[in-house]
């Protein structure tokens, strides 16, 4: 029995990692001034952020077509895979995992399609985690376990530039959310069960990344650790060169999907990071 | 005059005291007669402001917090003088206001411990009361400072113990304890040196002297009414504040400015003014006075005909105060604010905001309920704690918001049966900042000591206009004068609105800076904050700048730095 892992682009696996451990990725698909794009083709995420503050028409993100989940699931199956994960951004922030649960009907339950409720490497993790189990031979129920003990470890949280990308996305709660409309503020938040929670705000940069990075230490030991940018690599790599004393291993450093992208805005800084 | 009569019926009530003994109704008039002198002498206190900005208001407070005292006996036929004193505590409390009230709320807390539930006072007992008084008044203080009310308290708890053994006549017993209260505020300069540099006494101390020296005037049948000493130099006319407390029968405002033909017989004069009108101010300096009246309607014109029978007049202001206070008003209702109502279980913040635009702001960033007030209208303990009780959550912080209110958030703490934390936040952008780490649903501990953290992530400057000249912390400053604060210390002065703002992000070193907002207030208009922000704007091209009405009054701008 062999089990293969699908995912999908949000994951923002990098490309290394994903060739490493035989992760399918199905690239999500981004409509920019009425034209889609596949996820990473055709516009590259530092365009893509340097344009969104000029975009008069907000970008949207539309879910891949079936044919795209059926393609890669018969590939796979006709490969010598007997079993396939496919693990997805959070079914409450895009349509991928239904698509997805739709696309498996047809493969006579062959196919495990897991909601994350999570994205990027918050959902990221959770496929790498479960191929580096398929690689070891590990059967299909105990990745599915291991994988559910993983989504409680998952802490994903960020500094946004600015509210307003949020805000027209709709993606929280505005009559809890308290975040300020008058006083331009940095919003915290942390997506956590499929859902943006507001977490605390800042006026200044320079606060808000000490907050960021106090709030990684209160969570105590950690596993593994993703630093999320959306276009800003230098603070990226500053945050996580001051993290070298409290975590083991070198982080992973994204560039976050577009698809995030176009709901938290050009500058935010966050992590995902797995607990021990 | 009846009350004359009473009065000198009163002296041989106190000569005879082992008929007529100090009793709950004897109380109750003596409380009458200190709150009334203080009253008389409110302004006197006011004007007794270290800095020369519009805030402060100890005589207000002071006289807001006893007359809440007063209302609760008003109508108590209570003869058990320790029973009477009880309730003259508990209304104290409640109508405490600002640091000075909640201090002298304590001093009666005190005092009525002392008295338990003795049916009448006799000296020992009373020097009792007032080492308690003391006692209770320095408890009540995180970090008692010397040169205070806390001092004037304690020389008087001294003078006290003292005298018991000097006569067992009440009235040289209070006489002395008078002249010790007065000795002691003189010399409050000599302790604390902020006064000294400011050339004022403690306007606290003062006003404890006041609430004394009328209990002994009306012993002695002297009037309470008229303040025969009071007579300022013009600059100290505090006459911006007196619009918040309009009593009916307070239609017009009238000042007149006038230089006398003759030397000037006050007493003749207050008592000449009182038959038109309250609020009676009078100014004095180089041969010029100026006279502030409040009168109704049809009598608007009396002080300038009389005024006019004493010399020559320079100058007259006339203005509408129930125009003005429904003007405000109506501004003040005319858009609603929407606050996040908080969850079973969840944190509940208060924020005391000085004005609409702030309002506004606290509401955007989550706060639940206002309690409205600020450096001139100190919010009282029994309204803080209103608010706590009208909130559907056990879990509150307060922010303050201003460093004279936190002790009556703090007494208000005391009495409420919910969870209450208070922030000291000094001012708004202090609290601001707060604000940022409130997270309703965390752990009540760690969410207080974030936001205690917060405090210190923001600097405040204050524009403002100086009421009165003084030389301070090394700056010259003349009234009317543009003056800028940073963190409640006085930075500079300058002439002009714009010249005060730029000097003053030059000395507080802006360009450390990330960020910087601007509340005006409502004593200046949207373009004329505008146009200043612009100039800053072209100045500090690298730094965030934002401009957001504030409405607080007084103030021009308060500026958070960030």
């Amino acid at each position: 029995m062999k089990t293969a892992i699908v995912t999908d682009s949000t994951s923002d696996i990098p490309e290394n990692i994903a060739e490493k451990y035989n992760i399918s990725i199905i690239p999500a698909i981004l409509v920019v001034n009425g034209k889609s794009y596949k996820d990473g083709e055709g516009i590259t995420r530092k365009q893509f952020y340097e344009e969104l503050p000029h975009l008069t028409i907000p970008p949207t993100t539309a879910t891949p077509p079936l044919n795209a989940f059926q393609d890669v699931y018969e590939t796979l199956l006709s490969s010598g895979y007997t079993n396939i994960i496919s693990v997805h951004v959070a079914k409450s922030l895009s349509g991928i995992y239904n698509t997805a649960l739709l696309a498996a009907r047809t493969f006579n339950n062959k196919i495990h399609v897991i909601d994350s409720e999570q994205i990027s490497l918050g959902l990221g993790f959770q496929a790498i985690i479960a191929a580096e189990q398929a690689i070891q031979g590990i059967q299909v129920n105990p990745i599915l376990d291991k994988i559910s003990t993983i989504q409680s470890k998952i802490r994903v949280f960020a500094m946004l530039d600015t509210v307003d990308y949020l805000r027209r996305s709709g993606r929280v709660s505005w009559a809890k959310a308290r975040i300020s409309s008058l006083l331009r503020i940095k919003p915290f938040i942390e997506l956590r069960k499929g859902f943006v929670y507001n977490v605390g705000q800042v006026r200044t940069r320079r606060k808000g990344i000490i907050r960021l990075k106090s709030m990684l230490d209160k969570l105590g030991a950690i596993e593994r650790l993703a630093v999320l940018h959306s276009n800003a690599e230098s603070d990226a790599l500053g945050f996580a060169s001051d993290l070298v004393n409290t975590v083991s291993s070198h982080p992973i450093i994204v560039n976050v999907t577009t698809i995030l992208g176009t709901h938290v805005g050009p500058n935010g800084l966050g992590f995902a990071t797995v607990l021990a | 005059m009846s009350s004359e009569s009473q009065n000198k019926g009163q002296v041989e009530l106190f000569k005879h005291s082992s008929d007529h003994p100090i009793d709950g109704m004897a109380l109750k008039k003596l409380a009458s007669a200190g709150l009334k002198w203080l009253k008389t002498n409110q302004e006197v206190v006011n004007s007794l402001n270290v800095f020369p900005v519009p805030d402060g208001d100890t005589g207000t407070n002071m006289v807001l917090t006893m007359q809440s005292a007063f209302d609760e006996i008003a109508d108590s036929p209570e003869e058990n003088i320790g029973k009477m004193a009880q309730k003259l505590s508990h209304g104290a409390l409640m109508g405490a206001r600002g640091n000075s009230g909640v201090i002298l709320s304590q001093i009666l807390r005190g005092f009525a411990r002392a008295l338990d539930d003795n049916e009448t006072l006799d000296i020992p007992t009373l020097v009792k009361g007032l080492i308690e008084a003391k006692e209770t008044a320095y408890k009540g203080v995180v970090r008692p400072v010397e040169g205070t009310i806390l001092t004037v308290a304690k020389d008087i708890a001294i003078a006290a113990e003292f005298a018991q053994f000097n006569t067992d006549d009440p009235i040289l017993f209070l006489q002395k304890i008078v002249e010790a209260a007065d000795q002691s505020v003189q010399k409050t300069p000599d302790l604390l040196p902020v006064l000294k540099e400011a050339g004022v006494v403690d306007s606290g101390g003062k006003g404890l002297f006041y609430l004394f020296e009328g209990m002994l005037k009306y012993i002695k049948g002297e009037p309470l009414d008229t303040s025969s000493t009071i007579i300022q130099p013009i600059s100290a006319l505090n006459l911006e504040n007196t619009l918040e407390s309009i009593e009916p029968g307070q239609d017009f405002e009238v000042v007149v400015d006038f230089s006398p033909n003759k030397k000037l017989n006050l007493e003749k004069f207050y008592s000449d003014l009182e038959q038109m009108g309250t609020s009676i101010q009078v100014g004095e300096g180089d041969g010029m006075y100026r006279m502030h009246i409040h009168v109704p309607t049809e009598k608007r014109y009396e002080p300038i005909d009389y005024t006019m029978t004493l010399g020559t007049i320079k100058q007259v202001h006339l203005e509408n105060l129930v125009d003005q206070i429904s003007e405000l008003q109506k501004s003040r209702n005319q858009e609603k604010i929407v606050f996040t109502p908080v969850e079973p279980g969840q944190i509940a913040v208060i924020a005391v905001s000085p004005g609409k635009g702030l309002t506004r702001v606290f509401a955007s960033l989550g706060v639940t309920a206002i309690v409205a007030g600020g450096q001139t209208m100190n919010p009282s303990t029994k309204e803080i704690i209103a608010a706590f009780d009208n909130l559907p959550a056990n879990k509150i912080i307060i922010l303050p918001n201003n460093k004279n209110i936190i002790m009556a958030a703090e007494a208000a703490k005391d009495v409420t049966v919910k969870t209450v934390a208070v922030i000291p936040s000094k001012t708004v952008p202090e609290g601001l900042s707060a604000m940022l780490r409130y997270v309703p649903d965390g752990d009540f501990t760690t969410i207080v000591k974030d936001m205690n953290d917060a405090l210190d992530d923001v600097e405040t400057g204050e524009i403002t206009t100086a009421t009165r000249d003084v030389e301070i912390d090394g700056v010259q400053v003349k009234r009317g004068e543009i003056i800028a604060l940073l963190n409640g210390k006085l930075l500079l002065s300058a002439k002009s609105l714009e010249d005060g703002c730029l000097k003053f992000l030059e000395k507080a070193k802006v360009e450390e800076f990330e960020l910087i907002t601007l509340f005006y207030g409502e004593n200046i208009k949207k373009s004329e904050a505008n146009r200043i922000v612009d100039l800053i704007r072209n100045k500090y091209p690298n730094l965030d700048i934002e401009v957001q009405e504030g409405g607080q009054p007084h103030y021009q701008f308060i500026i958070s730095l960030e």
